[in-house]
């Protein structure tokens, strides 16, 4: 019995960790960047070190809701930034969201933060380790 | 005294582990909203560097804001003042509404406030001025039985330009006690953070934690005694705040009069705190599936 009590526990662990993600968050179809915010390029896309900075800034702003991994925690509703559906998305449409939020799933806009930072959080959003998911066609929105 | 700096080394010190990107103005508002189930709260202190005639005095203030929703903040403030060589006095409360009626981020973001005020006339904390000039020369024994009740709203101009903030306020207030017309006031300011790339490292000194700018604020008098910038308080204040955690930030302003009226400079310091997914943790407590 004692032998099984550590399996049982990364069991539970492993059980808790998957149903308490949000790996079938399902996306905001009318949550579109107009298509020029889409087109635009990272600025920092030739200085990768900038996502340690994007790092230090998701911990601060992004973890609460999308939780340390970026899988989203179901409880605050927040997309699972892993799932292609969102790494699908293009540095301007991920910029863009950031910069506006989603009041109505009560995602807050972060504009607060200076425009250097948003991309540096963009950069970081690309470091997550992307999940082998089925995805809808739409890969603009999340 | 020396208890007072050992509760600010306290707070200071046992925030380090804790976030937020604070707007560093004391009067003017800008278009950031409270981030849905947060609680910020808010110490701040005005200081009244008094004129001739005039006595020191401290109004202190504590603020308790809550993200209602991505669009609508609400806050209380309690506020209280002592003057050297008269008494300490509550000078009352507070409650104000701030709503964001458009859902995306804009060049120029209107947010509309509305408050509603429980004071007497010896409050001092100048958290806005509207009207002519505070009365900073009579006893509180006079000033603290004169109730007041007020509503004031504000219309927030606000935007971003090159990680420049720059805010506008239009202030109208209605004294519901007495008639003393519509007084209206004015503040405005821009800031920005002194680094805009953030630095890999968890540090406390790095430009990246702080905000400086400068704002402007005033009376512009009212339908009672003629609306206008004359016979009405006018100040400048150098802001800045500084990030000292990651949930914790202090608040520093000197504010200096552009004419005679009112104190001829205000000290404001603060400090702020913010408690992310208060909210959540609330329902939590209360079987809530928030």
């Amino acid at each position: 019995m004692r032998r099984l009590a550590p399996i049982a526990t990364v069991a539970v662990t492993l059980v808790i960790a998957v149903f308490g993600q949000n790996s079938g968050y399902q996306q905001d179809s009318s949550w579109r960047a107009p298509v020029e915010a889409a087109a635009r390029a990272n600025p920092l896309a030739s200085r990768p070190e900038s996502a340690a900075g994007g790092q230090k800034l998701f911990h601060r702003n992004c973890v609460e809701c999308h939780g340390e991994d970026g899988s989203g925690l179901i409880k605050k509703h927040a997309a699972d930034l892993q799932l292609p559906l969102v790494q699908q998305q293009s540095d301007g449409t991920l910029f863009w969201k950031i910069t506006n939020g989603n009041p109505d799933r009560g995602m807050p806009s972060f504009s607060k933060l200076p425009e250097l930072q948003r991309w540096q959080l963009v950069l970081y959003l690309r470091t997550l380790k992307p999940k082998l998911v089925p995805h809808s066609k739409d890969g603009n929105n999340q | 005294m020396r208890q007072s700096f050992l509760v600010i080394f306290l707070v200071v010190g046992t925030s380090l582990l804790c976030r937020s990107q604070e707007s560093p103005y004391i009067v003017t508002y800008d278009h950031h909203l409270e981030e849905p189930g947060n609680l910020e709260i808010e110490n701040y202190a005005t200081l009244g560097v008094p004129r001739a005639d005039q006595n020191f005095y401290a109004a202190p203030w504590m603020e308790i804001e809550y993200g209602v929703t991505a669009r609508w903040t609400a806050e209380l403030y309690l506020e209280g003042q002592g003057t050297a060589g008269d008494s300490a006095v509550f000078t009352g409360w507070r409650i104000e509404n701030r709503f964001r009626p458009l859902k995306r981020e804009h060049r120029i973001n209107p947010v509309l406030y509305l408050e509603y005020e429980d004071i007497t006339e010896a409050s001092r904390i100048q958290k806005e001025i509207t009207g002519g000039a505070p009365d900073v020369t009579s006893p509180n024994s006079e000033l603290q039985p004169i109730k007041n009740h007020e509503l004031e709203g504000k219309l927030i101009l606000s935007g971003t330009i090159h990680d420049w903030n720059l805010a506008g306020n239009f202030i109208t207030e209605k004294n519901l006690s007495r008639s003393e017309g519509f007084e209206f006031g004015y503040a405005f300011g821009f800031s920005r953070p002194l680094a805009t790339l953030a630095s890999a490292e968890r540090c406390r000194l790095c430009r990246e934690n702080f905000i400086a700018g400068v704002e402007f604020y005033g009376g512009l008098g009212s339908t009672a005694d003629g609306v206008g910038v004359r016979d009405t308080a006018h100040y400048v204040a150098p802001v800045v705040s500084w990030q000292v955690s990651e949930n914790g930030s202090i608040h520093f302003s000197p504010s200096f009069a552009l004419n005679g009226l009112g104190s001829p400079m205000l000290i404001r310091v603060g400090y702020s705190y913010e408690i992310h997914g208060f909210g959540s943790k609330l329902a939590q407590m209360f079987g809530g599936k928030h």
